[in-house]
């Protein structure tokens, strides 16, 4: 393994970024995957990815920060507050979800407290949180906005469609090695193991990618066609809140498992689809940068995201899903109970872990779970039980459901048409099958009175509506 | 209160599509488009007052179905109900809400997804007034209306759509009225309507039951201006609270009643702040209705959604243009307030983000703050006893009654 | 017959199981010390003592529990949620669902019909929920466990407690004493509140019947009615043994599967 993805995996700061500073060059810091990086590039910095790792407490970060907030902003204010991103040049904060837009405030407030903090240039980023022509336009002027700024403040050049063109092509590049690293994590007989991959993406995220690609070509041809001792353990797709570090990797693979595919932040959301060459503009970054997010933020798109899963686990012949969140990530947690729900559905073993975030994390409650998931991996129930059933799964309804449908029954007038969401009444599921389909058919049940509404669009899977209402089409390629 | 529920458990019955919304959006264009809003929040706060132990069970459910148990109980609270099929089955989802509250917005699109719904969202920018942001708003908001023609089958009536804004229009100027009157010392304004302004405005705004409502509430206020006395029926009113976020809903509303008890105004808050242009605290930022055109009418809908409690002030930077400082320190100075309180949920991601921040300029600028770690829609968090003993330890401790 | 051991290693209590085939033998549980290895050696000699056999006659250990790592004489080692699993069925051969309150955590599990674990969820960070809730309650109540168990049956009417936090419930507590509220009241609503953090837990997993409940909060009736009410389903506290011994014993039996071969 290259030293100094080593370092730059488990450092703040690191040889690679001390080296171009040397060079009288500029790094700027973001915090989500939305910023289009080329744009720094094409300026002439390197992009950065703020993290939170390193620190053993959130102190600052509690100060300005509320409870109930995702650790990992407050652990990367309390980085910024120790000074340890005193080397950067710029940071650019993003529309990305509450907490960590929020970062913003707190970190100019604490700026007000501690001396230097505060990149001269700091600034902010809306993002939209859907796919139409009229967002991807607005998204191509706030990049526009973000490069003039940019270049402005450092009296950088102005970044050209040459200079754009060139960007794409390196950022481009990294995605396809990475995929290309991705590959030979899905093979039967992986040469690496899941920390180690881990090690390499983030190194990714930490220095400047003229450096990184030619490194990572090196060492995938160095582990083409290796073997590592890691056929027959379990395999894992690790989901969820961002991980960018690799305590998570350790405590899963201490178990015994390896983690082969993701789709967190730091790691597959990254490089997932290529932005298109033909055509260096803003509008083309945001194309991509917004079709290619596999980031719950993007509010509707859970059955685009499910299918990507599912394919990856195809692909990397997953025997179990993790699905992880960090406390207080509603987006994240959520959006894992309804993957647990259809993966289940379709034998593929899932478990959900709340955990703090990165170094705050408690290794040894992830360790307990894991341990537990994987011993169920290893001794498969009966088919057909894995199969949660939601709801009501004693067959009936709880206290207090039936105390509602007694007296909205009562109330004069008031015909109740009730409708299981899912089957879950195990004396419906037995008896009667609705004839278009897999509904039961709730008006002869002796619980419910009332009319039965048949067939009337349940079971249309229409979650999102872009491609009806102005989505550009055919905008972007999805994923792999 | 009860004609809306009523519409909502008959919709289907009637021929009209329900719609699953949020309270922040305004409903006008629902009621004008023959469909009925199916508010999520105001439904938990309905669960929450009449109901022994309030909606907490439905939003155990949520967890059940695989929700967080950490998103704001407003959703949950109501939203149990629905994945658990015990209430009539939405047709289709509209929110407002992404852009401005995560985790309200994530509810719905929960929602949709479990339950198999249609979904739009009316996406927000984070800036308000500046023309990309406006363009922005008018072309999302058409978006929305062709989303909501294409599920309904029913064309937008223009006719309908006038008379509704007509009416809007009316109960904007009501509105404006009782937040004037209520800006004189003793406010003549009782304690509870800024709770019957919203309520009535999420609801049913645009509507003629409203406009009744809020002719009465009017009148009432404006005789308790000539009388002068103020509207403590406790007796005189002895400090002016400005609750910077929202009110707190434990069962019989005692929050209200404590207010009343112990002397204090209630000046509102985020919640009844809708900037219309002829809001005494809208300055330049307030929106004008206009019937003069389909897009006339159109446009200063999505003008008037832009501005909607939330929607308007937490989508940006707190302490950016037109956000949620600005807007905190013109009301408390405007409405002369005494203190400040902010309550809320433990799932609002959105302000425990930065209410530090809010809660120190506000103390700085001469405004003591109460910063209430509660619920506000399930007292098992922190129960009333205890919120209310926090309340009272305040007054007492900044000597404010 | 095989003789065969199981040591379960928590952060409040230990607890050992020495069972000769299908029939306890011995068992201990004591207060955990700082140095696992050192509590493990003490409560399983003590087992062993009881059951009157040497070390040297077991044929196989499985050890459980956050300390396992550092216990050097087992054969082989389990996650608690498997050990408590094994334990569950074979106290209550029925029980579909396991709900274990600990002194410090609490977790909940759905089985099979051959008792493998298929769903779990576990809270171990929070005290709401836990053991430790109750002794705080009770230690302000100045009551014992046990008498606070007992309270929910001679209540007129619970109160209402905040039951998300430890820390605001104590305050609510002593509002309520303060108040003039019963010390029943206020107990029950204290087993209440325990008993609806576990439910939202349990239903988590998916309630099935039967529910067997386990650990040392097990014995306080007062949550485990309330948590019947909640869930809508009978809770069946093992017999054969103490309830707080399950995860031993399940690592008992687990020990004597792998040397079968079975495992």
């Amino acid at each position: 393994m290259n030293e100094i993805f080593i370092q730059a995996a488990n450092r703040v700061n690191n040889p690679a970024i001390e080296e171009w500073k040397a060079q009288g060059k500029k790094v700027i810091g973001l915090v989500c995957s939305h910023v289009p990086e080329e744009v720094i590039t094409a300026a002439g910095m390197f992009s950065y990815r703020l993290r939170g790792i390193e620190t053993d407490s959130t102190s600052i970060g509690d100060t300005y920060f509320g409870p109930f907030i995702c650790s990992c902003p407050k652990a990367i204010l309390e980085n910024a507050g120790r000074g340890r991103y005193n080397f950067l040049d710029g940071a650019i904060m993003v529309q990305a979800c509450d907490s960590m837009r929020r970062l913003d405030e707190c970190w100019r407030k604490a700026g007000e407290d501690y001396a230097n903090i505060v990149p001269s240039f700091f600034h902010y980023m809306g993002v939209p949180h859907k796919v139409t022509d009229y967002a991807i336009a607005w998204f191509a002027q706030e990049i526009e906005k973000f490069a003039l700024a940019l270049t402005e403040h450092f009296g950088a050049p102005s970044i050209t469609p040459d200079s754009l063109a060139a960007a794409i092509s390196l950022h481009n590049e990294s995605r396809r090695l990475l995929m290309d690293l991705e590959a030979l994590r899905n093979a039967g007989d992986p040469p690496l193991s899941g920390e180690e991959a881990m090690t390499i993406i983030l190194a990714g995220t930490a220095m400047p990618k003229s450096v990184y690609n030619p490194m990572l070509a090196e060492t995938i041809r160095q582990l083409s066609g290796k073997s590592a001792g890691h056929a027959g353990k379990k395999r894992i797709l690790l989901a969820g809140s961002v991980v960018d570090d690799l305590g998570m990797f350790r405590a899963i693979e201490a178990e015994g498992a390896i983690v082969v595919a993701d789709t967190v932040c730091f790691g597959s959301r990254a490089y997932d689809g290529l932005v298109a060459e033909d055509d260096p503009s803003y509008t083309t970054l945001a194309r991509r940068y917004l079709n290619e997010q596999f980031c719950p933020r993007m509010f509707g798109y859970y059955e685009k995201r499910l299918e990507v899963l599912k394919q990856k686990i195809e692909t990397a012949k997953i025997d179990g899903v993790i699905l992880q969140n960090i406390r207080f990530c509603d987006l994240h947690g959520s959006e894992n109970g309804l993957f647990e729900r259809d993966l289940e559905a379709l034998g593929i073993p899932c478990i959900r872990v709340e955990r703090e975030y990165g170094p705050l994390g408690d290794e040894g409650r992830v360790r307990m779970r894991v341990s537990a998931f994987l011993e169920r991996l290893s001794c498969p129930p009966p088919p057909g039980t894995g199969v949660l059933k939601r709801g009501f799964s004693t067959g009936r309804p709880p206290p207090a459901a039936r105390e509602v449908i007694r007296h909205a029954r009562s109330i004069e007038g008031i015909q109740l048409r009730l409708e299981p969401v899912e089957p879950v009444l195990r004396s419906v599921q037995d008896g009667r099958r609705h004839t278009k389909g897999v509904r039961p058919d709730a008006r002869t049940h002796p619980e419910f009175s009332g009319r039965h509404r048949a067939g009337h669009g349940h079971g249309r899977a229409r979650a999102a509506l872009p491609e009806r209402h102005g989505q550009v089409p055919g905008g972007g390629g999805h994923g792999p | 209160m009860g004609k809306y529920l009523e519409e909502v458990v008959t919709a289907h019955e009637k021929g009209k599509k329900l719609c699953m919304t949020t309270f922040c959006q305004s409903p006008a264009i629902f009621w004008a488009m023959d469909v009925v809003p199916l508010l999520m929040e105001p439904m938990t706060v309905a669960g929450s007052l009449v109901r022994k132990g309030g909606a907490n069970e439905f939003m155990d459910y949520c967890v059940e179905a695989g929700f967080t148990e950490t998103s704001c109980s407003s959703q949950r609270g109501a939203l149990g109900a629905y994945l658990a099929g015990l209430a009539e089955k939405p047709d289709f989802v509209v929110i407002d809400t992404p852009g401005i509250c995560d985790t309200n917005a994530n509810s719905f699109s929960f929602a949709a997804a479990y339950m198999k719904l249609p979904f739009y969202q009316l996406n927000y920018p984070p800036t308000l007034k500046d023309e990309r942001a406006e363009k922005y708003h008018r072309d999302d908001y058409r978006n929305m209306i062709a989303f909501i023609e294409d599920q309904t089958g029913n064309k937008l009536d223009t006719a309908r759509l006038a008379e509704v804004m007509t009416e809007m229009e009316k109960q904007d100027l009501l509105i404006c009225e009782i937040q004037d009157l209520q800006r004189l010392v003793p406010s003549p304004v009782p304690v509870i309507y800024n709770f019957f302004i919203y309520g009535l405005r999420f609801t049913m705004g645009g509507r003629k039951e409203v406009t009744d409502m809020l002719e009465a509430m009017l009148a009432e206020a404006q005789k308790k201006a000539q009388e002068g006395k103020g509207a403590i029926f406790s007796g005189p009113e002895k400090a002016r609270a400005l609750f910077i976020y929202i009110d707190h809903y434990a069962i019989n509303v005692p929050l209200w009643s404590l207010l009343d008890e112990r002397g204090v105004t209630h000046l509102g808050g985020i919640l009844d702040r809708f900037y219309q242009a002829d809001a005494p605290y809208a300055g330049d930022d307030g929106y004008k209705i206009s019937t003069d055109s389909l897009d006339a009418m159109i446009d200063s809908l999505a003008e008037a959604n832009s501005r909607l409690p939330m929607v308007k002030q937490i989508r940006g930077p707190y302490d950016a243009p037109n956000m949620w400082l600005e807007e905190g320190l013109g009301l408390a100075k405007m409405y002369k307030a005494d203190f400040c309180v902010y309550s809320g949920t433990p799932g609002c991601r959105n302000t425990w983000g930065m209410v530090k921040l809010m809660a120190a300029d506000m103390e700085k600028a001469g405004y003591p703050t109460l910063v209430i770690n509660a619920d506000a829609f399930d007292d098992r968090v922190e129960s009333w006893e205890q919120t209310r003993h926090r309340i009272e330890e305040f007054l007492e401790v900044r000597r404010l009654v | 017959m095989m003789i065969t051991a199981g040591c379960d290693v928590g952060s409040l209590t230990s607890k050992a199981v020495v069972m000769r085939g299908n029939r306890i033998i011995g068992t201990a549980i004591i207060r955990s010390r700082t140095h696992p290895e050192k509590t493990a050696r003490q409560v399983m000699d003590q087992a062993l003592k009881m059951a009157g056999v040497d070390e040297k006659d077991v044929a196989h250990s499985v050890g459980t529990g956050y300390g396992v790592e550092k216990i050097a004489f087992v054969t082989a080692r389990h996650s608690e949620i498997a050990c408590h699993a094994r334990g569950a069925r074979f106290l209550v051969p029925t029980a579909r669902t396991v709900i274990d309150i600990g002194g410090q955590d609490c977790k909940a599990s759905r089985l099979d019909e051959n008792g493998g674990v298929l769903k779990f969820l576990a809270n171990d960070k929070c005290a709401a929920g836990t053991g430790r809730f109750l002794e705080v309650m009770a230690k302000i109540l100045n009551l014992s466990l046990d008498e606070l168990g007992k309270l929910s049956k001679i209540a007129r009417a619970p109160v209402t407690l905040a039951s998300t936090c430890t820390v605001w419930a104590q305050a609510d507590v002593i509002q309520y004493l303060n108040s003039g509220e019963t010390v029943a009241d206020v107990g029950a609503g204290v087993n209440n509140a325990m008993a609806s953090r576990v439910a939202s837990l349990a239903n988590g997993v998916g309630v099935t019947a039967d529910v067997c409940m386990t650990g040392g909060v097990a014995k306080n009736q007062g949550v485990v009615h309330a948590l019947e009410k909640l869930l809508n389903e009978r809770i069946v506290i093992p017999r054969k043994a103490d309830p707080q011994l399950a995860g031993a014993v399940g690592a008992a039996i687990l020990a004597r599967e792998i040397a079968e071969g079975s495992k």
